[in-house]
């Protein structure tokens, strides 16, 4: 399903400007004129955080998408913030460099989009989260006073971390313009090992096993529900639609991953795991990508779900975490980067008594005592749209977050009314 | 510049026995001594207090107790600072976490490990012997420097190369704000939702709150190492080849330079075997996987060679790693034999612009007289010039300031930064309006205010806008750096 940003929005036009220096002018005007400004990237997470209210106009980052500068023997890029993620896979292949990101929608989403709601999927176990990638940034705040953080360098500790603060902060307090990126180099081979354990709790025993494997998994994956029979892959490994699957990739040298592979199917089989699947090389590469699409779209073609939960909990939590939304919903198609403790949900239909009555006040119960949180990712419908769904308990820090939103955008223009801000 | 009604401080110490304890609080001018500064020996300030807080609820008082006196305070760890983060600018309260020494959890399950600030960072690497995981920040301190102290400068080390600095490993923090609201942002689970306040306080140099409990992420120990020295005849084919690893997509756990200059005091010191006519060595670590590492061993060799090495020697089985690591990592302890003084500089290039900048500080040097040795983490492009002179020589003190100057200039010209992991501390308080623009300060400037809008939390550091008063700098010192 394809919204656009006039459908989404509360919009009367959206400006696009040709230069960084354009768009400051824009929000100066805005400033001025007091006008709610909402950024738009790709449009692919347009309906992540509250409806917006107030009417305002969209500010699309569509013209600024070059190349600004590209060292790739120093393994950093500089890009405008409007570059798509396949535009930027592209360009850094060409060097056998990448951004080791996985975000749904590669084609449309933009980095702008991915730094500013802090995108992440399956290889984030292994090669961290976007945040570590970003060595500097440049913004415009509310004001419209373009700011810049970090630098060019790897390494460089002048000045507060914009890079940090503006990562995940949903374009509410700087509208992000240009990012510069550290890289890594593309791994020459790739590789997925499979199996069905019995249950939750077997499943679990493998996982807790993992902290003494001698292999160094990318992504440590954690697949249940009956929707992903929808998968071949998955079908195969997993005859009984019932079992969980739990999968795990190796990236790096032929020789580090074929290793990889033997160590841990023996190490499975110490645990009488012995049967296991595996897909290799641009099947593994496809299969990881079908995971890291898993927020937007689900293992079958056309499976718009009613509603998405993103739940974030102490890794030793996952499972029981999981097994808690099976009793919910047992029909609920659910995948979790069981090594970081996200818990991703996609739900087929809205449950009869109410999101925040049957989902989200139980689980968001559980999280908290498992040191986390749910937030909404998707809600077609646009039901029940509240704080406490869409972005479950933040408490104490909340009140820094809004000191500094008071600061960067005290007229509250940027992104107005969609994170938890009152004001 | 703050300035205290002078009674005031005194006034606070009764209040501050009460909650501390009487054996937590020192204010005899005597005592007070060690306090004045940190690694940054330059500038000199007393504080007026100094505690010792054993709990956060007692860090929260101790704050509340200076607004209501409305008078300034600052956290200290171990004082390792080498940018004069710790220095008192205005005198006040200082508060010291080193007896917030616990350890409360390691958790190998979901790979974390709770730690309060005044934790030594080599005692959780201690901790952590045998359990197959590491805290991957090792700074070259790491047997004296806090972990608190790691997350308010965002520390580095030779291993930042593939590991990453200290921010990289931060899960979470339990903090006093400056108005001494007790927060936690993050912790054990990731993605907290909206604003990345630990990415905004690791690195803010004590200037926002006060980091009272830290959650770390544990990294799997490496299953092996191979480390290499490759022997260069010049200075240019050593870098050379940084760019050759690096652009073959090889990840060195550490890269590091040691030039002919500093060789001789290393040699001399350690005996290790040195070639005294080989203008520069890289020390090269790769680590991971077995299966992976003869293959990055000998890729790394072909191309050291290729850019014109001399030779590539393998260290030699375990002890020889570790006698190769001990000379990189108290390579500043043998520059005695060199020289009475020195001054250490912190800048970073973009990798691949280290050949002029070598280039550079050389010309530097030889323009100004002063002779200047290189050690330092080349895969960063994170340079450390030594530059030798005697302190008792005014004429040679202004000279290896205005040399300094020009190097960390020309690293800003090169698209770099003028410091990779020290901070700015007071040290470099000015360089920030030459790296940054006014509007970029203002911005930064807002931060400081939303989270410490009294400005009594670590006044006068860091940035130019708040009221820093722009040390002058008259003398460099004597500093080591890693």
């Amino acid at each position: 399903m394809s919204i656009t940003a006039t459908e989404m929005l509360p919009i009367s036009e959206k400006l696009c400007p040709d230069t960084q220096e354009a768009l400051v002018d824009v929000v100066r005007d805005c400033y001025a004129g007091d006008q709610v400004i909402y950024p738009i990237g790709g449009g692919t997470s347009l309906d992540y955080g509250l409806p917006p209210k107030a009417d305002g106009v969209g500010l699309g980052l569509d013209a600024l998408q070059r190349v600004v500068e590209f060292p790739a023997r120093d393994m950093t890029i500089t890009v405008e913030a409007g570059m798509t993620m396949a535009a930027l896979a592209e360009c850094l292949a060409e060097e056998n460099l990448r951004l080791p990101i996985d975000v749904p929608d590669q084609a449309a989403a933009t980095l702008g989009g991915v730094v500013a709601t802090n995108f992440n999927g399956p290889r984030r176990f292994g090669e961290g989260t976007v945040r570590d990638y970003v060595i500097g940034i440049s913004a415009v705040d509310g004001r419209g006073t373009p700011f810049k953080g970090g630098g060019r360098v790897v390494k460089n500790v002048a000045g507060y971390d914009f890079c940090k603060l503006l990562t995940g902060s949903l374009g509410t307090i700087g509208l992000i313009t240009q990012v510069t990126l550290k890289l890594k180099p593309i791994p020459n081979a790739h590789q997925v090992v499979a199996c069905a354990p019995p249950d939750l709790a077997a499943a679990d025993q493998l996982l807790a096993a993992l902290v003494e494997s001698e292999t160094a998994p990318t992504a440590v994956e954690l697949l249940v529900g009956t929707g992903w029979q929808q998968d071949r892959f998955a079908a195969d490994v997993n005859a009984d639609a019932a079992r969980p699957l739990l999968a795990l990739a190796f990236e790096g040298t032929a020789q580090e991953v074929d290793w990889s592979v033997e160590q841990l199917k023996t190490e499975w089989r110490r645990l009488q795991m012995n049967q296991t699947h595996l897909l290799a090389g641009s099947e593994a590469d496809q299969w990881l990508q079908m995971l890291a699409e898993f927020p937007r779209r689900g293992p079958a073609a056309g499976d718009d779900a009613a509603l998405v939960l993103k739940a974030n909990v102490v890794p030793s939590g996952t499972t029981r975490f999981v097994a808690q939304v099976q009793a919910l919903d047992p029909t609920a198609t659910i995948q979790a980067h069981a090594g970081n403790g996200t818990v991703i949900v996609r739900f087929a239909d809205l449950p009869d008594g109410g999101i925040g009555r049957d989902l989200v006040g139980n689980l968001d119960a559980l999280a908290a005592r498992l040191h986390g949180n749910v937030v909404m990712l998707a809600n077609p419908a646009r039901a029940e749209m509240t704080r406490q769904s869409v972005w479950g308990g933040i408490d104490a820090p909340y009140r820094l977050m809004e000191a500094i939103k008071r600061e960067f955008d005290p007229k509250n223009l940027l992104n107005r009314g969609r994170f938890v801000y009152q004001f | 510049m703050t300035t205290l009604p002078s009674s005031r401080p005194q006034a606070i110490v009764e209040p501050l026995r009460k909650i501390v304890g009487s054996d937590a609080v020192l204010s005899a001018r005597s005592d007070l001594l060690v306090y004045e500064c940190d690694g940054f020996t330059i500038e000199k300030n007393s504080p007026d207090v100094v505690v010792f807080p054993t709990t956060t609820e007692q860090v929260a008082a101790v704050v509340k107790l200076c607004n209501e006196a409305d008078i300034p305070f600052l956290p200290r760890g171990a004082g390792t600072s080498l940018a004069g983060g710790c220095l008192p600018v205005g005198g006040g309260v200082m508060i010291v976490l080193t007896r917030m020494r616990d350890i409360e959890e390691i958790n190998l399950r979901s790979r974390y490990a709770v730690v309060q600030p005044g934790v030594v960072n080599i005692w959780l690497t201690q901790a952590l012997k045998g359990s197959g995981y590491h805290y991957a920040p090792d700074p070259s301190s790491q047997g004296a420097c806090t972990i608190g102290g790691n997350v308010a400068t965002n520390s580095g080390g030779p291993h930042t190369l593939k590991y990453g600095v200290t921010v990289n490993h931060i899960l979470g923090v339990e903090a006093v704000m400056s108005d001494g609201q007790i927060v936690q942002a993050g912790g054990p689970a990731e993605d907290p939702p909206g604003l990345d306040l630990v990415g905004a306080l690791v690195g803010s140099e004590g200037t926002l709150a006060i980091v009272t409990k830290v959650w770390v992420r544990l990294t799997r120990n490496p299953q092996g190492y191979r480390t290499m020295l490759g022997i260069f005849d010049s200075v240019e084919d050593a870098t050379n080849s940084i760019s050759a690893i690096i652009g073959a997509g090889i990840v060195p756990a550490a890269l590091e330079m040691m030039d002919q200059g500093i060789l001789a005091a290393l040699e001399d010191a350690f005996q290790f075997g040195f070639p005294l006519d080989a203008k520069a060595i890289l020390l090269i670590e790769v680590d991971g996987l077995e299966a992976g590492l003869d293959e990055q061993r000998d890729q790394i060799i072909r191309l050291c060679e290729q850019e014109g090495a001399r030779e590539v020697r393998m260290a030699d089985g375990d002890k020889e790693r570790q006698k190769l690591w001990k000379c990189r990592k108290q390579a500043f302890g043998a520059i005695g034999r060199l020289s009475p003084s020195y001054c250490t500089q912190d800048g970073v290039v973009p990798r691949t612009k280290l050949p002029h900048i070598l280039r550079h500080i050389t010309e530097i040097g030889t323009k100004y007289g002063i002779r200047v040795v290189n050690v330092f983490h080349a895969g960063d492009g994170n340079i450390h010039p030594i530059l030798l002179f005697d302190e008792r020589d005014p004429a040679q003190i202004k000279q290896v300031l205005q040399a300094s100057g020009e190097i960390l200039d020309e690293c800003l010209a090169c698209g770099g930064s003028v410091t990779g992991e020290h901070g700015i501390g007071v040290e470099k308080v000015e360089f920030m309006k030459k790296m940054f623009t006014e509007d970029d300060l203002t911005v930064m400037n807002q931060l400081r205010v939303a989270l410490n809008p009294s400005n009594r939390l670590s006044p006068d550091k860091m940035l130019p806008t708040a009221g820093a008063c722009g040390i002058e700098q008259k003398h460099p010192g004597r500093r080591a750096a890693m």
